[in-house]
């Protein structure tokens, strides 16, 4: 029967009942699809560290080495035309040594397969460039095989006594893994694959706290339309039971269809998101793709958040049914919010870059919390100072209506004050300031102990058959190759061309090459930090558009009747105005320090001024955003108005 | 002639309903007059059409000899701000601002500054019997108080006349004659004139007369006569 009452409720709002319905849909619509890209951008990582893991081998237990092991594998970069290739060296101890993935069988001596790009470049570059540096192509590998697509990879097949498995390589990580025997090819995520887990694990906690916000916000907006309507019910007579239950049923009924299209958003942007380029490449569709496990989970999830958040806002009615119908002073915010938000910044500075990111993880979104607590008390003594010193009836009337409902207005600003935090945050994180000048370019390469004359001497052998001009030197044990003329890209590659296996299992490389991996990952942060504030901001616009037309809405009636008693459309505009730009300001400078203060435990080598500068831009943008977002409602404040007398009697 | 508001056939549709069929209506200066009918006889829309607030499809409406109907929306809301005054059921008092300040509202959307408007607004409140309640919300008051409150908004402005629709609709009896009797007292001490729309007799009888509005037509009036 409930039900049955809500529905007939929901149907027959009125048009501007149907567009606080809308408005909530579309707001539950972009928190599913926002939700579910911060669950998928998770996962995804997981599929990468999963399917690159076979690359990453894990040495049989030394007194089992001989019987357990199946394989020997090592694993190694190369560089072609300045990219990266990952060169998997495996030679089987067992006939029936079980294949990597993507391979249709275990590769034999003196047999390459190549991944699908890797198979493009080579037929695209001259053989002195690429394909003579390994053995010939027996076929491509699967995408099982490749963390991403277009990665380059190379699986060369060796003979367990063949040099390049036998020969000392270094056991940098970076570098590569020197060869051991191992008892199945499942291998484990690297230590990088599982550091950007981590750093996935942040964004995400980064993303979804605001998410919630808005989420919650959103519901609020559903009960906040519906609070007359509530309390009349309770007038009458209902029971606290029937009226939660209502409107429990009637936010949940709007949040699931509003699920639903985000996650058909969601599937629609995928395409999109796969082009997000970090660890060196785009995404397989797949990855992105959360499973029909996780997505069922969300569109229950969601409902749910929405449906608890209805009744955390229905407690007011629920309580006193005279509250909302008469208006009395609202209850003082509690200055132990703000405690709450000192409390955790005091604790932040004893966090260090040696912590566990757990803990890490666990701060920040804890202090992201306490600044949603300590948000509305701030909003509340701003808008005592605004009514305080206002002396026309624009600032006057914001003033006010700050004091009366510090909540909602925190609502409408509250999603650039956690933008503003993350803006903070990740700005003095992201360190830009590494690009260091390069000389020319030298491909150096490390030599077996007291061979390091006679490898120079073949590394000038080598080059020469290759016309590749160079100055090859020994510094210590490290053959140093300076190709002294002109240099262009092929003749950089027929250098390496010409130098590979010049000592087993170890790859000529340059200064440039060794730094790649740093610079990949600041470059990844920085695409992180982009994407991160992109989604926040989206929240926090699409937050900001949608609270300032529900507050439209629900002040329709008072709106009217100002206009009507010949108050100035501009006056109620300014007032509007001012309502959301005072606390913006305010909240949003205080909540972009917030960060900053969080993200000093962890800065590495001072400001940085790229974060910097894209801390600014993301300020200016949010606010635009949200005074744009403001000014759509514009025209609904003109309809709410525009004929003040609407009855014919 | 000192008529300070005058509609001359004033005619006003919604749609296929007809819901003033040429209205001529003059009111004069420090005047009560109430506009009586039953529901959808059209007497809000009268009401609506003189102050300002509607445009009649057809027909003047005049204000100390200056036509008004022809202004454009922002002239009107001028107008309506300064040289009228309204009170209503109920919900005219912003929830937000205590009671001195809803008052002083009027005087400082016409420039008046906020330590003056105050100060004006308070002068308002001993003679309305409502000492004390200069602080307190809307929320705060009783249903009484809220509309003795709008009184003193309606007048702060000094406006040349006060329109009221059901002033007293969501009072008991004895609060709605209190009402009533302060609206008109305050009213005629201002030298405004009042336009009361109400479906109560006992609320008419406070006005100097009565014109009944039926199907869009006035078609009596009591009391002294136009």
């Amino acid at each position: 029967m409930n039900l049955d009452l809500t529905w007939r409720l929901l149907k027959g709002g009125g048009r501007k009942g149907l567009l606080g319905v809308w408005l909530t849909l579309g707001a539950v619509a972009v928190s599913t699809a926002l939700l579910l890209f911060a669950v998928a951008a998770n996962l995804a990582f997981d599929a990468r560290a999963e399917r690159g893991a076979w690359r990453n081998p894990v040495p049989v237990a030394k007194d089992a080495a001989a019987k357990d092991a199946v394989a020997v594998e090592a694993s190694r970069f190369d560089y072609v035309r300045d990219r990266a290739i990952t060169v998997v060296d495996l030679a089987a101890l067992r006939p029936d040594a079980a294949p990597p993935p993507g391979l249709p069988r275990f590769p034999k001596p003196g047999e390459t397969w190549l991944s699908p790009a890797l198979a493009e470049l080579a037929r695209e570059l001259l053989p002195a460039e690429l394909g003579d540096r390994y053995p010939r192509p027996a076929g491509v590998l699967g995408d099982e095989a490749l963390v991403y697509p277009g990665e380059l990879v190379a699986v060369v097949g060796h003979a367990p006594d063949a040099p390049a498995m036998t020969a000392e390589r270094s056991d940098d990580w970076i570098v590569g893994k020197p060869p051991v025997r191992v008892a199945s090819l499942a291998g484990t995520p690297s230590e990088d694959a599982e550091a950007y887990k981590v750093l996935a694990v942040i964004a995400s906690v980064l993303m979804v706290v605001p998410l919630l916000v808005f989420g919650g916000a959103a519901a609020r907006l559903t009960v906040a339309r519906r609070d007359r309507r509530l309390a009349a019910l309770r007038l009458v007579g209902a029971t606290p039971g029937q009226v939660v239950r209502m409107t429990v049923a009637e936010a949940v009924l709007v949040a699931l269809a509003g699920a639903l299209v985000g996650a058909v958003a969601f599937a629609l942007a995928v395409p999109l998101l796969t082009l997000i380029e970090i660890q060196g490449g785009a995404w397989f569709a797949g990855d992105l793709f959360p499973g029909l496990a996780v997505l069922a989970g969300v569109l229950v999830a969601v409902p749910l958040l929405v449906g608890l958040s209805a009744v955390a806002g229905l407690r007011r009615v629920v309580v006193s049914p005279l509250g909302v119908a008469k208006r009395e002073t609202p209850p003082g915010m509690r200055f132990v919010r703000v405690l709450a938000l000192l409390a955790v910044l005091a604790a932040f500075p004893m966090l260090t870059q040696g912590t566990s990111v757990a803990i890490v993880a666990v701060a920040l979104g804890l202090a992201f919390l306490c600044l949603n607590l300590a948000g509305p008390w701030v909003v509340g003594l701003i808008g005592r100072i605004t009514a305080g010193t206002a002396r026309g009836p624009a600032r006057l009337l914001a003033g006010r209506r700050l004091v009366d409902d510090p909540r909602s207005a925190w609502r409408t600003v509250s999603g650039v004050a956690l933008t503003g935090f993350v803006a903070g945050f990740l700005g003095l994180l992201s360190p830009g300031a590494f690009a260091q000048a390069d000389g020319p370019p030298q491909l150096r390469v490390l030599a077996p102990a007291g061979q390091a004359e006679q490898v120079a001497g073949q590394a000038r052998e080598r080059l020469a058959a290759a016309k590749v001009p160079a100055v090859v030197t020994v510094v210590k044990r490290t053959v140093v190759a300076a190709p002294s003329g002109p240099l262009d890209a092929a003749a950089m590659d027929r250098a390496r061309t010409a130098l590979a296996g010049l000592v087993p299992g170890r790859t000529p490389t340059t200064e440039a090459d060794e730094r790649g991996f740093g610079d990949q990952l600041l470059a990844d942060v920085r695409v992180g930090t982009i994407v991160v504030l992109s989604v926040s901001f989206l929240v926090a616009i699409a937050s900001a558009g949608i609270t300032a037309a529900s507050s439209v809405l629900d002040r329709r009636q008072t709106y009217g009747l100002l206009r009507l008693a010949g108050t100035p459309l501009e006056v109620l505009d300014r007032a509007r105005r001012a309502e959301t730009l005072i606390p913006l300001g305010v909240m949003g400078g205080g909540a972009i320090l917030v960060g900053a203060f969080c993200a000093t435990p962890f800065m590495i080598g001072g400001v940085s001024v790229a974060g910097v500068v894209t801390l600014v831009v993301c300020v200016v943008l949010g606010f635009a955003g949200v005074i744009g977002a403001g000014a759509l409602s514009r025209p609904l404040l003109r309809s709410v108005t525009a004929d003040p007398a609407p009855r014919p009697d | 002639m000192n008529d300070v508001l005058v509609g001359r056939a004033l005619v006003k549709r919604f749609g296929q309903t007809v819901a003033l069929g040429g209205v001529d209506i003059a009111v004069r200066a420090g005047e009560a007059v109430a506009i009586m009918g039953p529901s959808g006889s059209g007497k809000s829309t009268l009401l609506h059409c003189l102050a300002g607030i509607m445009r009649p499809d057809e027909g003047e409406v005049h204000l100390l000899g200056q036509r008004i109907d022809a202004m454009g929306e922002r002239k009107r809301s001028a107008l309506r701000r300064t040289r009228f005054g309204f009170v209503f059921q109920f919900g005219q008092l912003l929830p937000e601002l205590p009671a001195e300040e809803n008052v002083a509202l009027p005087l400082m959307l016409g420039g008046v500054s906020r330590q003056q408007a105050v100060r004006q607004a308070r002068e308002w409140f001993a003679p309305l019997g409502l000492p004390g309640m200069e602080t307190r919300r809307p929320g705060e008051l009783s249903g009484g108080q809220a509309q003795r409150v709008a009184i003193a908004r309606a007048l702060v402005t000094r406006p040349a006349v006060v329109f009221a629709d059901e002033p007293t609709g969501a009072l008991d009896q004895r609060t709605g004659q209190d009402t009533m009797r302060l609206l008109v007292e305050a009213t005629r001490h201002n030298d405004a004139s009042l336009i009361v729309v109400t479906h109560d007799p006992n609320v008419a009888a406070w006005c100097d007369r009565t014109v009944e509005v039926r199907d869009g037509h006035l078609v009596t009036m009591s009391g002294a006569t136009a």
